[in-house]
């Protein structure tokens, strides 16, 4: 039967670096299916949806779902692209370090 | 392709309960929810008694279903309600249950599943319309409305889901005796048989039938399309 229930792992204290991992981790993985000439940077204060990014918004699309699996891994249960960030005059997706103070933000509220 | 992990909503009674032993049947891992128990027992079943409208049960089912398998590889969003009414007389909250059931929970049931489908080696969604939608019924203004948001959601939905290599299709059936059709009279149930080219109810296996197509491999092309039953056009 493959629908035993596993284990889940929770963790309770979410930090920027915690955060920062699961976005980095995400686009490593995106870059495993983009070929040589559109690899996203991965570092800090890369930039992630925009004029300086090869990453189209289908792209992105799958880039946050990943994320938010991946935050939901480590505790963090929040969803990404609301109103909230769609209506944000600088988009909290255009960079690394955007997007981690923008799941920082709404993690804590 | 037998060995599928197949999630269907309302598998309680009608038609999910049909196409839950079908699956199983076949060889398939079934995940079934509705609001009351199922009477299905099978070491490949896993039930989840949850009302398919409420966003926190369906997130928490997920959330479950995620512990016990990383893939998914088809959603056939089945649960519904009808409202046989005249719109002049039908209850504000009655059009919004109706919505909220035909319409929303299968979007929020693909939204969940589209994330565990990506791994899948054939990834399908299956939207349940009615022939109500093309036949312009009276009487049906809200149900056929709600099916017919869920129809434009199917041809959108697989365009943006095609990237990922999940197709996204729908199937109308013409009257079924279930206990959707149990309420409606017979010489209205008539005036629909009437209007089909295969004058007869259909069978839950005229619907299996279609979403068999849709599921093999094969059909991978096949995306954005709604087939009705008994010749409805």
């Amino acid at each position: 039967m493959s629908l035993a229930p596993g284990n889940s792992n929770r963790s309770i204290d979410i930090t920027d670096d915690a955060i920062r991992e699961v976005v980095l981790e995400a686009m490593r993985n995106a870059n495993e299916a983009r070929d040589a000439a559109s690899q996203l940077a991965i570092a800090a204060d890369a930039p992630i949806f925009g004029p300086d990014s090869p990453l189209d918004s289908l792209g992105l699309v799958g880039l946050l779902m990943d994320i938010e699996e991946g935050l939901q891994g480590i505790g963090c249960d929040v969803v990404l692209s609301d109103e909230r960030a769609v209506s944000q005059k600088r988009s909290p997706f255009r960079s690394v370090q955007s997007l981690v103070a923008y799941v920082g933000a709404i993690a804590r509220e | 392709m037998p060995g599928r992990h197949v999630l269907i909503t309302g598998t309680s009674r009608g038609i999910g309960e049909a196409l839950a032993e079908h699956h199983l049947a076949a060889g398939d891992c079934v995940v079934g929810c509705g609001r009351s128990k199922s009477a299905l027992t099978h070491e490949r079943y896993l039930h989840f008694q949850i009302d398919v409208t409420d966003a926190a049960a369906v997130q928490a089912m997920f959330r479950d279903l995620k512990k016990r398998t990383k893939t998914l590889d088809v959603l056939i969003n089945n649960a519904g309600v009808a409202s046989m009414n005249a719109v002049a007389l039908t209850p504000v909250d009655t059009a919004r249950r109706v919505m909220e059931t035909n319409f929303i929970a299968a979007f929020s049931f693909t939204r969940e599943a589209v994330r565990m489908m990506r791994g899948s080696a054939a990834a399908r969604i299956v939207n349940l319309s009615t022939v109500a939608v093309p036949l312009r019924l009276e009487g049906e203004a809200v149900y056929a409305a709600s099916k017919s948001a869920l129809e434009t959601f199917t041809r959108v939905a697989a365009r943006e889901l095609a990237p990922f290599g999940i197709t996204c299709n729908a199937v109308g059936p013409c009257p079924i005796k279930t206990k959707l059709t149990a309420g409606v009279p017979d010489d209205k149930i008539q005036r629909i048989i009437d209007q089909q080219a295969v004058r007869r109810w259909a069978v839950p296996a005229d619907v299996v039938n279609v979403i068999e197509f849709f599921l093999r491999p094969e059909s991978s092309m096949i995306t954005g399309q709604v087939v009705y039953l008994g010749g409805v056009s």
